[in-house]
């Protein structure tokens, strides 16, 4: 049972990274993400690319996910979603342009990397062993980076000036303004901020489970349903989500394993129910 | 009749004459049989589009048809198929089970706005397809296949409809039966758009504490919209399966949800008519790029993002005849 | 005072938020056709009083009875269907119709005919039309809208949105109008012109009480008067009591009000 909970904690630390970029662009700019997948697989095609087909080490590949996403999300934000905010009526054209920009990556991602399952080469050798318990060092490296990287991201919220700056916006947009934040400036930082988070994760989680283009949109879902249950726009309840789905799904697995593929469905049935008794997640803002 | 509404009968009967006359003798005289197909599938998309039209209409967005689409489809199989009940009467079963359905969700999830409504529904999709691997009623992954045509309507020996397998042409049927529902179903819309029912919509739409105020009961309206939209999505299910005498998990998945969302949008959301000509627009469109291979999705989707942003508000928005109605 | 039962009472009404206690055990009671005002300093939990009474939120204890029943806890739309109607502090109204079109809406509540008969367009339906359509001229005249009669509400000013949010309650044909600071952000004119308009509210037969800041304009209309400070009720009386008050003159020294002037 340990071992199922360890093999949680650390698929949860993934899964909270890739829901932190989601809230992030969610708090910000009240935009649904809705291609956020897909930037996690581009991540992993990307880190796969540099690692195993040029061969250059792997925290090299890491960062050129990162930064790519980084680049990637600035311009999506700055020449895509901006104008379309700022000209149109409802909300609802935000979705719809994420919807489309997602079907886009998901035809550039099968274009130019085709539709093979792809891995990369064991980053570290060896398993840890202890009792009962079995940890390859690669899984505990990627853990330990992801925990990092989650760290670094709430220090730099807390402490930097882009990440206050951030913060204001998006706890009160008028008021941010009224103070001298640079609306746009951050709007694109964050945006760019919340992509690389996803690259980052799916770089790291080719090293492990690699990587194929058709799970752009079950990632999406993935990330949804942590920003779901956590609560949606709060950096705790997207780290709460991310750990919870996480270990939802390593025990459910194992548990359910011979019912079928059950695991996912019982995961959603119990947050319909959830949602209907806390409808904004556990943290969420009342949002409406 | 005033003049306008002359107008509008006018332009409602050259709609028809085209639907139901000159299409048909266009194809015939053209021989281009498989369009029928294609016109079908426009007309049963865009049923499915309009429930999701009336839920943007009480201010919800809604991107779960593709489950009632899928919930409606697997009933309408699993009567015939295992009970032997006739394909037309599981069209309103399908729909009512799917309206049933909708209520029990909807009860706990029509409170959410926003975001939060677009996520739950978004997750529901994925929810169904998951039951439907799982349940042993459903199949599993290898779903319902050989689902044999619809039977005859008939009374007492008199088939006031062929059994459709008895025809050469079926997709022309098809074709017939879509095409009614689908004037039935936007006549019905119009309607109530045009009614009482739809201010009290649009109150709510635009301010919902302020309509509580003056006395609408909020929840119940919500609901009753919502039913009607699920109904919607399964009745469209439930006849795609008479076409395509199969159903998997797969038949309707979450891109299916997004797209009658997109439906609706590019026609317009102000627009009771608008998910008609958003559907055909997009089913066309993606159906035409066909002939560029492998970057189909990518100049489909890059058209799309274009669209929006040069008409973020909708394709009817350019047209200064018709009214915002939303 | 006359021996009649109070239309509205307010019983040990208390509301928690977590922590915060903003109304704390508030009673009192309004006699059928009175203009009873509730006033306070910033953060007294007027508003909150009145969504209370309203029945937009439910007490944590106590309750609020009408005409001798029970509308604490009822949803919104009940509680209007029972007269209790309130208008809202910012100018509400539905933006994207016109004034008639808002109020013709508003008589909701007054409608003989059900939803199918709305759909179907019953002779109720169409009577009712023609009914709301003629209720709300009148009510457009009184309120002194009739050039703006056609016009969007999106495009009223200040003064006009807050007599159509005025509108949008009477056509509700309220027993109990709840106004929400009706006074706010007009000038010495405009105010004076909406006092003369509250009390052809009264006029018409319709309870009202209503929240403000506004003290010349509290004292001159009202009946009676409620102080509220820190979600308690420190002092109840006429406007002349009030003025007098030693608690109320303290509340308020303490506070930007004085600046308004008792």
């Amino acid at each position: 049972m340990t071992q199922v909970l360890i093999n949680g904690f650390y698929l949860g630390a993934q899964y909270a990274l890739v829901a932190l970029g989601l809230t992030l662009i969610f708090a910000l700019m009240n935009v649904l993400n809705f291609a956020h997948g897909q930037m996690y697989v581009l991540g992993g095609f990307i880190t796969y690319a540099v690692y195993a087909q040029a061969g250059l080490p792997f925290v090299v590949a890491l960062i050129a996910s990162g930064l790519t996403l980084g680049v990637i999300g600035a311009l999506i934000e700055k020449f895509l979603f901006r104008p379309v905010i700022r000209r149109s009526v409802r909300d609802e054209s935000t979705m719809l342009l994420a919807a489309a920009i997602a079907f886009f990556f998901d035809a550039v991602i099968l274009l130019v990397f085709g539709e093979k399952q792809r891995g990369v080469p064991k980053i570290l050798n060896g398993v840890f062993v202890s009792g009962p318990l079995i940890m390859p060092y690669d899984r505990i490296l990627v853990g330990v980076l992801a925990i990092a990287l989650i760290a670094g991201f709430m220090l730099f919220m807390q402490y930097s000036k882009p990440g206050r700056a951030m913060r204001a916006l998006a706890q009160d947009r008028m008021a941010a303004q009224l103070m001298g934040v640079n609306v746009d400036r951050y709007s694109m930082i964050g945006f760019a901020l919340g992509a690389m988070l996803a690259g980052l994760t799916g770089g790291l989680l080719v090293a492990i489970t690699g990587v194929n283009s058709g799970i752009g949109g079950a990632v999406s879902i993935k990330a949804f349903t942590m920003v779901m249950i956590g609560g949606a726009g709060v950096v705790g309840g997207a780290i709460a989500g991310g750990f919870i789905l996480g270990m939802l799904e390593s025990v459910g697995l194992t548990v359910l394993r011979s019912y079928g593929d059950v695991t996912y469905l019982v995961i959603f049935a119990a947050l319909m129910v959830f949602l209907s008794i806390r409808p904004h997640g556990l943290m969420g803002k009342p949002w409406g | 009749m005033s003049q306008l509404q002359n107008l509008r009968l006018a332009r409602a009967s050259v709609f028809l004459l085209i639907v139901f006359v000159i299409v048909p003798w266009a194809i015939a005289a053209g021989g281009r049989n498989d369009l029928y197909y294609t016109l079908t599938s426009v007309a049963l998309l865009s049923i499915a589009s309009a429930g999701v039209w009336l839920t943007f209409y009480i201010g919800r967005i809604n991107i779960g048809q593709g489950a009632y689409a899928l919930m409606g489809g697997y009933v309408s199989a699993i009567l015939v198929v295992q009970y032997g009940v006739s394909f037309w009467l599981t069209l309103p079963l399908a729909g009512l089970f799917c309206a049933a359905i909708s209520v029990l969700i909807g009860l706990p999830i029509l409170r959410l706005r926003g975001v939060y409504f677009a996520m739950v529904t978004l997750v529901l999709t994925e929810v169904t397809r998951l039951s439907a691997l799982a349940l042993p009623i459903t199949n599993g992954a290898k779903g319902m296949v050989s689902i044999p045509l619809p039977g005859p309507i008939g009374f007492g020996g008199f088939d006031l409809v062929p059994g459709f397998a008895t025809l050469k042409t079926p997709n022309m049927a098809f074709y017939y039966l879509s095409m009614l529902l689908m004037c039935l179903c936007f006549a019905a819309m119009y309607r109530l758009v045009h009614s009482r029912i739809g201010r009290l919509c649009q109150s709510l739409q635009q301010n919902e504490e302020l309509a509580s105020s003056i006395g609408v009961n909020i929840t119940l309206l919500r609901i009753i919209a919502y039913a009607i939209s699920s109904f919607l999505g399964g009745l469209s299910g439930a006849i795609f399966v008479g076409i395509a005498q199969s159903i998997y998990p797969s038949s309707f998945t979450v891109n299916d949800s997004v797209n009658f969302m997109l439906n609706c949008f590019l026609g317009g959301l102000g627009y009771v008519f608008g998910p008609i000509l958003g559907t055909f627009v997009l089913y066309f469109g993606w159906d035409l790029l066909f002939q560029a291979g492998p970057y189909q999705l990518l100049i489909f989707s890059s058209l799309l993002i274009l669209f929006m942003l040069v008409l973020p508000n909708g394709l009817l928005s350019l047209n200064p005849f018709a009214r915002r109605k939303a | 005072m006359s021996v009649a039962a109070p239309i509205l009472a307010v019983k040990g009404v208390t509301r928690r938020f977590g922590g915060l206690i903003a109304v704390n055990d508030v009673s009192f009671t309004v006699a059928e056709k009175q203009i009873l005002s509730v006033i306070g300093p910033n953060g007294a939990g007027k508003s909150t009083l009145f969504k209370l009474i309203a029945s937009f939120l439910k007490p944590t204890s106590g309750e609020v009875l009408f005409n001798g029943a029970r509308i604490s806890g009822l949803s919104p739309h009940i509680a209007a269907r029972k007269g209790v109607v309130r208008t809202f502090q910012e100018t509400t109204v539905f933006k994207a119709m016109t004034v008639r079109e808002n109020i013709v809406i508003a008589h909701h509540l007054r409608s003989r005919a059900g939803l199918a008969g709305f759909y179907f367009g019953s002779a109720n339906a169409r009577a009712d039309e023609a009914g709301f359509g003629r209720s709300a001229d009148e009510i457009i005249d009184f309120l002194g809208l009739s050039e703006q009669r056609h016009k969007l509400a999106s495009s009223l000013p200040h003064g006009h949105l807050r007599a159509l949010g005025i509108g949008i309650g009477l056509a509700t044909d309220p027993k109990l109008l709840l106004l929400d600071e009706p006074f706010a952000g007009m000038n010495h004119d405009e105010t004076a012109k909406a006092v003369e308009m509250v009390r052809g509210v009264r006029g018409r037969g319709v309870t009202v009480v209503l929240v403000e800041h506004d003290m010349p304009a509290v004292m001159k209309i009202s009946d009676r008067v409620v102080v509220l400070n820190f979600g308690q009720k420190i002092a109840e009386g006429t406007p002349a009591e009030i003025q007098r008050n030693d608690k109320v003159i303290e509340a308020y020294l303490g506070s930007e009000d004085a600046a308004i002037g008792l």
